[in-house]
Order: C-alpha cells, then structure tokens, then sequence
C-alpha cells in the first residue's frame, strides 16, 4: 500500500505560488490579446469585404485544426529566432514565457473570433439600422450599439472559454515552462513525491474551475431572464 | 420646394426586382402615406430614401443632397433624417435618457447637457418624460415607440420616415402612436409614413401612394384617392379594407 506524505507542499509553496502567477499570466494575457484580436477577426470574417473575410476566416481555421501542444512548441522554435532577427533581442530575455505569451494570445482569438463572430449575429439587423438612421458610421456603430449587446449575450460562452484556457496552460510543460502544473511536477519529482504533488495539482484546478463554472452557471441564470 | 424627390428608382435583389421604376416626391412641410399589400416594396422604398438599402437605378435627393454623390457623407445626412422603425430599435442596453442623447453627442455634437434638456423636451413631448431613467424593457411597446419618435426628433430632423411604425403593437397601443403623429403632422413636419392606418391617411395625410409589386400604382391627393382613385387596384383595395 503507498504511503502518503504531503509534508512536502508546506515547503513548496512559495515554488507553487509563482508558478500560480505564470499560470495567471499566460491567461490573463491570453483574455485580453485574445478578445482584442478575436473581435477584430471576428468583425473582418462578417465582413462585406471578401478578402478580408477569407483571410480571417483562414486564420481562424488553421488555428482551430491544430494542436494547442503543437502551436505553444512551433512558436517557442519560431519566436527566439524572430525576436533575434527582427527587434534583435537581447539572447538572455526569457524566450519561453515569450513565446509562450504569443502562443497562446494568437491561439486563443481564434476561439474568441467564433464566439464573438456569434454573439454579433445575435444582435437584430435592426439595431444596426436604427444606429445607422441616426447618422453613425460602421464603426461606432459596432462600439457603441453591437459590441455591447453581443457581449452580454455571449458572456457565458466566453467565460467559459476561460476555464478551459486556464486549464490549457498547463500545457506549456513541452517547452519547461513552470507554470503551476509544471511547478507541481517538479518539486514532486525532486522530493520524490510526485503522486501528491500533481494529485495536489489537480485538486487546485478543479476547486479553481470548477467554482468559476457555478459561477458562470449563476450569470446564465440570471441572464436569461 | 421638395425634400424628398424619388426619380425612376429601380432595385433588385438578385433577379427579383422590388422596386421598378419607382418616381415621387414630398414636398416640404407635406405628408405623404405610403401603403399597399404586404411585399409591395414600400418599405424597401422608404428604407433606400436614407440609404439603408442601396439602389441599382434612378436617383434620390434628400433635401437637394443627391445619395449616390459620392461626396455625400451619408452619415451626416442620415443624423438629419428621422427614421422610426416598426420593430422600434431602441437600444436595449442603454437607458431611456441614453437612447436620446447618443445620437445627439456623437453625431450632432452637443454636449451631455444640451443633449439632456433636448432629450427630455421631446420625451415630455411624447408624454413619457417620467419614464426617463428606465430601460426599454421596461416599457410597453406603445411607449417604446414613443420614446422611438422622440429621439428621432431630439436630432431636430428635417424630415421623417416612419417605416410601419404601428404593424407590431398590440391594438390598444397604437392610438398613442398615432396621436403623436398626427400631432407632428399638423405641426408642419414633413413625414413620408409607410402604414395600414387609413384613418391616419385620411385624417392629416397630403398625398397617398399606393404599390403594388413594386411598383407605384397611385399617387394622388388624399381626396382623390379615396374618393375617385384611378386604378382599378386601388379601387379593390380600399373597398377591402373599408369593407368592415
């Protein structure tokens, strides 16, 4: 029978923690590039502008059929040599955290763009005219009158989007970034008690995740009225 | 001298033509009902007046701005022409008070203040003025097209559209709306209304056209068409619709 001792979480906690924050960095980054840029992908693929709307709609795509694991290890191979070539980065700035910042923002608009792109749709046709009769132009129109609306409606959807992002980081171990999981992993396998650790790992996520889905849960409710 | 010149308008959506050869106008200070069934293209007529749907031919001048110019900066003509919708679009994530004074800030630049006072002028106007702060959910659908009414008239318009403005209110709601139209009517506003409300025609209308298929098959004096209308279309139409 294996014995548990959890002795060693006490010690690893200031270890834990900052990879707690890395974990929040990624994500918290990931939200605000991604919902930037997903909205603008978003509002290029309605676009009456076919070309415009092919190429986000390409973008989109490509992000959406490929492995996350593979996105998060193709930009740490690609962006080193890039910051190097274009902004001639210093070699000893953190390239991980990085690229790994830049993985995740780029990956996750496309998520974003899909739902936003249907929260758009969700607003009548009539809101647009009604803006328009009053004299604004596209864009004001969308800040103003649109965005607002759909965002509301799609909060749900968005913030779950969230849960799961926050759960996806933990996917940076392929590049050795200590991210919370991967700070879990290491002061396990260094202490020899990696069965606690990523047991403890997990019970931290699903507290995590899964009190933000009653929360989410919650926000539908009181939304749907 | 016309606000409103409509000259042999045609439009199709893809090969089916919705408009042909569509040609009127309304006068400053005339107010002109435009009806006929269902899919005749009236509303799609009123809806190209302020560039809302683009046409294929013809040309239309709103208060001597051709819309096809391409110097024509829509968005500014479009902050004077008051256009109230049948489904009332307000916005609804925005106060009843915010509803009237965006347009007035970010298109007319006023200020908030400026924008208030005239905002809750046309809301007292419309008899609403205490229902100010609330949301338009909270509204019935007779006061939500008044508030509708009134933040067109806070962009002091030269003219107004009214696009079906009673089709979707419950009977009971739409003598309100009708009475705040009259009201503007016999004030001297120029007004182009699509609508079913023949006792509206008959009551403040100048002119009334009637379409069918997307064609304008009358367009004559209030008097003539109710009493000696030309077309035998016109002549099932009303005797339809007066019949009860």
């Amino acid at each position: 029978m294996y014995e548990f001792d959890w002795s060693s979480i006490l010690g690893a906690l200031p270890i834990l923690s900052h990879g707690m924050l890395v974990t929040l960095e990624i994500t918290l980054t990931a939200i605000v590039i991604g919902i930037l840029w997903g909205t603008l992908l978003a509002l290029a693929r309605l676009s009456d502008i076919r070309p415009l709307a092919w190429l986000a709609a390409g973008y989109v795509n490509l992000f959406r059929a490929v492995p996350l694991v593979m996105v998060i290890l193709w930009f740490y191979l690609i962006v080193p040599a890039l910051l190097k070539d274009v902004i001639g980065a210093a070699a000893g700035s953190d390239i991980r955290m990085v690229s790994a910042l830049v993985a995740f923002a780029l990956f996750e608009s496309a998520y974003y763009a899909e739902i936003i792109r249907a929260g758009v749709q969700s607003v009548p046709k009539g809101q647009v005219n009604a803006a328009y009769a009053l004299g604004m132009p596209y864009a004001l129109t969308m800040r103003l009158v649109v965005l607002p609306q759909a965002f509301r409606n799609m909060l749900p959807l968005l913030l779950t989007q969230v849960i799961i992002l926050f759960q996806d980081t933990s996917l940076v171990y392929v590049i050795g970034l200590a991210d919370f999981f991967g700070a879990a992993y290491k002061v396990g396998d260094r202490d020899g008690r990696l069965v606690e650790m990523v047991l403890f790992a997990g019970a931290v996520y699903f507290v995590l995740c899964f009190g933000a889905s009653l929360l989410v849960r919650q926000l539908r409710k009181r939304f749907a009225t | 001298m016309s606000m409103i010149e409509i000259d042999q308008v045609s439009k199709w959506y893809g090969a089916f033509q919705v408009l042909a050869d569509c040609s009127t106008q309304v006068n400053k200070g005339e107010v002109v009902v435009v009806c006929g069934p269902s899919g005749s293209g009236k509303s799609t007529l009123i809806r190209c007046v302020n560039g809302l749907e683009g046409i294929q031919q013809g040309n239309i001048i709103v208060n001597g701005i051709a819309l096809a110019d391409l110097k024509t900066n829509l968005s500014k003509l479009r902050s004077r022409v008051g256009m109230v919708f049948q489904n009332f679009e307000l916005f609804p994530h925005l106060s009843v008070t915010d509803n009237l004074t965006i347009g007035q800030i970010r298109m007319l630049g006023r200020s908030k203040e400026e924008a208030q006072a005239r905002g809750l002028k046309m809301l007292d106007r419309v008899g609403l003025k205490a229902q100010a702060a609330k949301y338009p959910g909270a509204l019935s659908g007779g006061q939500q097209q008044r508030v509708a009414i009134a933040r067109a008239l806070a962009m002091d318009p030269i003219c107004m559209l009214f696009d079906e403005p009673t089709s979707a209110l419950d009977p009971e709601m739409v003598k309100e709306v009708l009475d705040v139209m009259v009201e503007l009517a016999t004030e001297g506003m120029t007004m182009m209304c699509v609508t079913h409300e023949m006792g509206f025609a008959r009551k403040v209308a100048d002119r009334v056209i009637f379409m069918d298929h997307g064609r304008i098959v009358e367009d004559a004096a209030k008097s003539d068409f109710f009493g000696t209308p030309r077309s035998e279309r016109v002549q099932l139409f009303l005797s339809k619709i007066l019949q009860h």
